[in-house]
């Protein structure tokens, strides 16, 4: 069951990240910094997979995983934004994050081994603010990257409480342990669905404008 | 239970942090709906000031037009009607001076009958311009027609009109606004396109009735608004909003003008 859903999350992952990259090199449309995003993921998801197959902790990669994940959507939002003032917002919280990140990590690295609860809180709360940014300026424009947002904040809110638990989950029996981690496996899924839909609705089209002026 | 594997420690921090994420998400989306909320109400002011800027520029337009309106109609009566009147007074007051001979009375006599046809014929086409008797008494298609047949005869166009409408006298005070904007539309092509060649057609299209007007004169950039801002114009847009109408121009520079409007 759980592998079921493992799998196909890497697939449309994999799926999301060959269809933005054709977009990217083809027509030049999407946005870079989400396909770094996609590529990033894709990359930390396999070596995740490949830490477990090797039967090593793959904790690290995890606490990585949600830096990177921080700093990259961090950029894409702001190269969203045409607010001054947000798009300081986020360069001083993202720059701020990855200190008191770094600081934490010399004074006491092995937080880093387990869910490292303070980081998963800073870095998804950030991104979800980021998003409700981009939310807030979508609301009189034209929208884009809208289902990207809408499954992204639908996914970190549901999947932070997951992780903030995850250390309890480990001393859990075997069949229970897993549970949580069906349920984030799914809520991975339906976000990258969410990305997918979004290249379909945005990406797959050609746009026409038609050369005519209508007055009402 | 299986707690003891895990320090009381770590719990107390686990739950900490969880409270600690749901205040701040609550916080955040407070927030958020707080600002949204701000946005969407200036949003819909500024809306609201646009459309009464609208009205207002529609307003002015109006009184423009009636100002206008007026000064022509009292520069035909002065030039057409006043002066030949004028000069029909003179003539009579020669009538009535002494002493004139047989082959003067019939000349000045002569003048004055000329003149006064000429001031009735005046008269009657200035009343004409104002409001077409046709149309008023057998409605819109022959109106239209008549327009057709006045831009033929006196200002070499070739006009087509075609008629697939049942029109209803009862709506004839909608039916000359039509009159009017087609009034504008051919004056348009005339004056600023140069053209000599319209195109009438009137069609049902899904239900509503639909004119579609064409020309062959040099037309105009529809994509550019500066053309959109004339008094005529103007005065399409009103009659056709009074309507509840739409009406969409479609043009290229030297292609001619394409108008549908529905009314």
């Amino acid at each position: 069951m759980i592998d079921i859903l493992v799998y196909s999350t890497y697939f449309v992952l994999i799926v999301n990240l060959i269809a933005y990259s054709y977009s990217f090199f083809r027509k030049e449309k999407a946005n870079v910094f989400l396909l770094c995003y996609l590529a990033f993921s894709t990359v930390m998801q396999l070596s995740m997979e490949l830490l477990y197959h090797l039967g090593m902790t793959n904790l690290v990669v995890v606490n990585m995983f949600f830096a990177g994940q921080m700093l990259l959507l961090g950029m894409f939002y702001n190269s969203l934004t045409n607010v001054k003032s947000q798009k300081m917002f986020i360069k001083i919280s993202l720059i701020t994050a990855l200190l008191v990140l770094a600081i934490q990590f010399c004074m006491n690295s092995s937080v880093f081994l387990k869910f490292n609860l303070f980081e998963i809180i800073l870095t998804n709360l950030l991104i979800v603010v980021f998003a409700l940014f981009h939310f807030y300026n979508m609301l009189t424009e034209d929208k884009t990257y809208y289902y990207i947002s809408v499954g992204l904040i639908f996914y970190l809110l549901a999947s932070t409480v997951l992780y903030l638990i995850g250390n309890l989950s480990i001393g859990l029996s075997d069949d229970v342990k897993l549970l949580t981690w069906i349920l984030n496996s799914f809520l991975v899924l339906c976000y990258q669905f969410f990305i997918l839909f979004e290249w379909i609705k945005s990406f797959s089209k050609k746009a026409f404008s038609p050369n005519k002026t209508t007055l009402k | 239970m299986n707690t003891h594997s895990i320090p009381e420690k770590e719990l107390v921090a686990i739950i900490l942090y969880i409270s600690l994420f749901f205040i701040i998400v609550s916080v955040v989306l407070i927030i958020f709906f707080y600002f949204s909320r701000k946005k969407i109400i200036q949003k819909e002011l500024e809306k609201k000031d646009l459309i009464l800027q609208y009205q207002k520029e529609q307003l002015h337009a109006v009184l423009q037009i009636q100002e206008e309106e007026r000064k022509r109609i009292a520069q035909d009566l002065h030039d057409d009607i006043s002066s030949k009147l004028n000069i029909v007074s003179l003539n009579t007051h020669l009538l009535s001076a002494p002493n004139l001979t047989e082959a003067e009375t019939t000349e000045i006599t002569e003048n004055i009958i000329n003149l006064t046809a000429k001031a009735l014929e005046n008269s009657r086409k200035i009343a004409h311009n104002l409001l077409p008797p046709v149309f008023e008494k057998f409605g819109l298609h022959a109106g239209i027609e008549e327009l057709c047949g006045e831009f033929e005869s006196s200002k070499s166009v070739k006009t087509y009109y075609k008629n697939e409408l049942d029109f209803d006298d009862k709506e004839i005070d909608r039916h000359l606004h039509v009159f009017r904007v087609l009034q504008e539309l051919m004056n348009n092509s005339l004056r600023h396109g140069k053209s000599n060649e319209i195109w009438i057609n009137f069609k049902e299209d899904k239900g509503t009735n639909t004119c579609y007007y064409k020309d062959n004169g040099v037309g105009f950039d529809s994509e550019d608004f500066e053309n959109y801002r004339g008094l005529g114009m103007k005065n399409i847009n009103s009659r056709i909003s009074f309507l509840d109408g739409t009406i969409s121009f479609e043009s290229e520079k030297g292609k001619g003008v394409e108008v549908i409007f529905t009314f």
